[in-house]
């Protein structure tokens, strides 16, 4: 038995209802987005997941289980999808990719969205609850230098990412090009040794060439 | 078998490893309660490292509870079943928390109301073998880490079946015998050396969960629980283990 699984399951639940609680108490904008949903039943069926992950809400709290009895609303998809359809003019394209399916009261999936949405923290706050206002205001302050800095170096990068790509990179040889350069100096290199071979050959024969002549010659003196 | 004898065995049952008379074990179980219901879910959160809360969230998940469902959260104890089911059934529906021992009645009671779970819980101090509701009452009944502290487990499975509508189902959350005999070795060093010192050390009582580790010995295995349901009426009876067998999750259902 998938013991493991089960539990994990149970924790991943767990884990995001407390999650998910804990950015509804701290959102500014309260819990009246959820006024609406009370009591209706939302289940998400992610790919990656392999089980359904239900969520329902009661007394302005979610409630994160795995139950997916007679929901309101069902969703089938996945989570690269979920992430598309941030994009709202998006929801009937992947619906008709077959990467989208929903079963019930889409209204009920709008307003859970909404909600996700209207979450609003104001984290200054509540770190300063914690380390008082001075340290989260220096916090604040090194966070956004750093922010700008990770910010202008993202831009950087992709500067020098679009210069390589529209104009250096039409510089660079390609491997194909460097083999047949490769292919081109090992030709060479034979033409070469060939045409080295033959001038040794060419040597060889003028020196014998001249050789020859030089006997000819010692000998016509001699005989003179 | 003399009569005699088959008579004494009768009317004995198991409180722990000792044999006791079965009109002591209801007084004895009590005073185990009574003494641990203030630690009770301290001492549960460090005795199973805080997996019981998944254990139980598994037995809420496997109810499938619906809006306006009649729960009853039996042996109930400081009601961490109940708070859940209470917000899954909404102000249509109603859960029981019953349990014998008045003292973690009054502990769950006092720990849901400051939760501020009010509007659809009921608290009723009651006998799992002699249960105080009419026929055909609920649609969910779960006791979790109560069935093995019950006098005549066979009756209260009876008592079960009965206030049970037809379509309900029946969830025994318990714990059970492992799986693999390595685990076993380890579950029983840690019951009987580790635990009661545990109980001594926070809840300064180390008898309690001597108590606890011997009763978890003598509850019935998981094949001889799906039985006994079997034997009660319940149909389609099945169990899953959960952490190895360590615990085990029965249903069975009324038809």
């Amino acid at each position: 038995m998938a013991n493991n699984t089960t539990l994990h399951q149970q924790l991943l639940c767990s884990a995001l209802e407390a999650i998910i609680n804990k950015a509804l108490a701290l959102s500014l904008n309260g819990t009246q987005s959820l006024y609406p949903l009370e009591q209706k039943n939302l289940v998400v069926y992610l790919a990656e997941l392999g089980f359904p992950l239900s969520f329902i809400v009661n007394n302005s709290k979610v409630l994160v289980t795995s139950l997916s009895e007679n929901p309101d609303c069902a969703i089938h998809t996945s989570v690269k999808t979920l992430v598309a359809l941030k994009n709202e003019q998006s929801l009937t394209e992947l619906i008709k990719q077959d990467k989208l399916d929903i079963v019930g009261d889409i209204k009920i999936a709008q307003q859970y969205a909404n909600m996700a949405e209207t979450l609003e923290i104001d984290w200054q706050s509540e770190l300063a609850k914690h380390i008082g206002d001075v340290p989260t205001y220096k916090l604040t302050q090194l966070s956004k230098k750093l922010a700008d800095k990770l910010g202008f170096a993202v831009k950087q990068i992709q500067a020098d990412s679009t210069e390589w790509l529209v104009h250096e990179k039409r510089l660079v040889v390609t491997s194909s090009q460097i083999a047949a350069f490769n292919l081109q100096v090992s030709e060479l290199e034979i033409h070469t040794e060939t045409v080295n071979d033959r001038f040794l050959a060419i040597e060889k024969a003028l020196l014998n060439r001249s050789s020859k002549q030089f006997a000819v010659n010692s000998n016509k003196d001699s005989s003179e | 078998m003399s009569p005699q004898d088959q008579d004494n065995q009768e009317n004995s049952t198991h409180f722990g490893y000792q044999t006791v008379d079965k009109s002591e074990k209801e007084s004895k179980v009590a005073g185990v309660f009574h003494s641990v219901a203030a630690q009770y879910d301290v001492m549960n959160d460090l005795m199973s490292f805080g997996i019981h809360r998944l254990w139980k969230r598994f037995t809420i998940d496997a109810s499938g509870v619906r809006p306006g469902n009649k729960v009853l959260d039996l042996a109930g104890g400081t009601g961490d079943l109940t708070a859940k089911f209470s917000q899954l059934v909404g102000k249509d529906g109603q859960v029981i928390l019953a349990d014998i021992n008045s003292s973690m009645l009054n502990v769950g009671r006092d720990k849901l109301r400051d939760r501020g779970l009010v509007q659809n819980i009921e608290y009723v101090q009651a006998n799992a073998q002699h249960l105080p509701f009419e026929d055909n009452t609920f649609d969910i009944i779960t006791i979790a880490f109560g069935l093995r502290n019950v006098t005549d487990k066979d009756e209260a499975l009876r008592s079960m079946f009965r206030v049970l509508k037809p379509g309900g189902r029946l969830l025994v959350l318990e714990f059970s015998k492992p799986e693999q005999e390595l685990v076993s070795k380890a579950y029983d060093f840690y019951s009987f050396n580790i635990l009661p010192k545990m109980g001594e050390l926070v809840a300064k009582d180390g008898d309690s969960y001597q108590y606890l580790a011997e009763s978890i010995r003598m509850h019935p295995d998981q094949d001889t629980l799906k039985e006994m349901m079997n034997n009660a009426g319940f149909e389609q009876t099945t169990y899953k283990n959960l952490t190895g067998g360590v615990v085990a999750l029965h249903k069975g259902y009324k038809f």
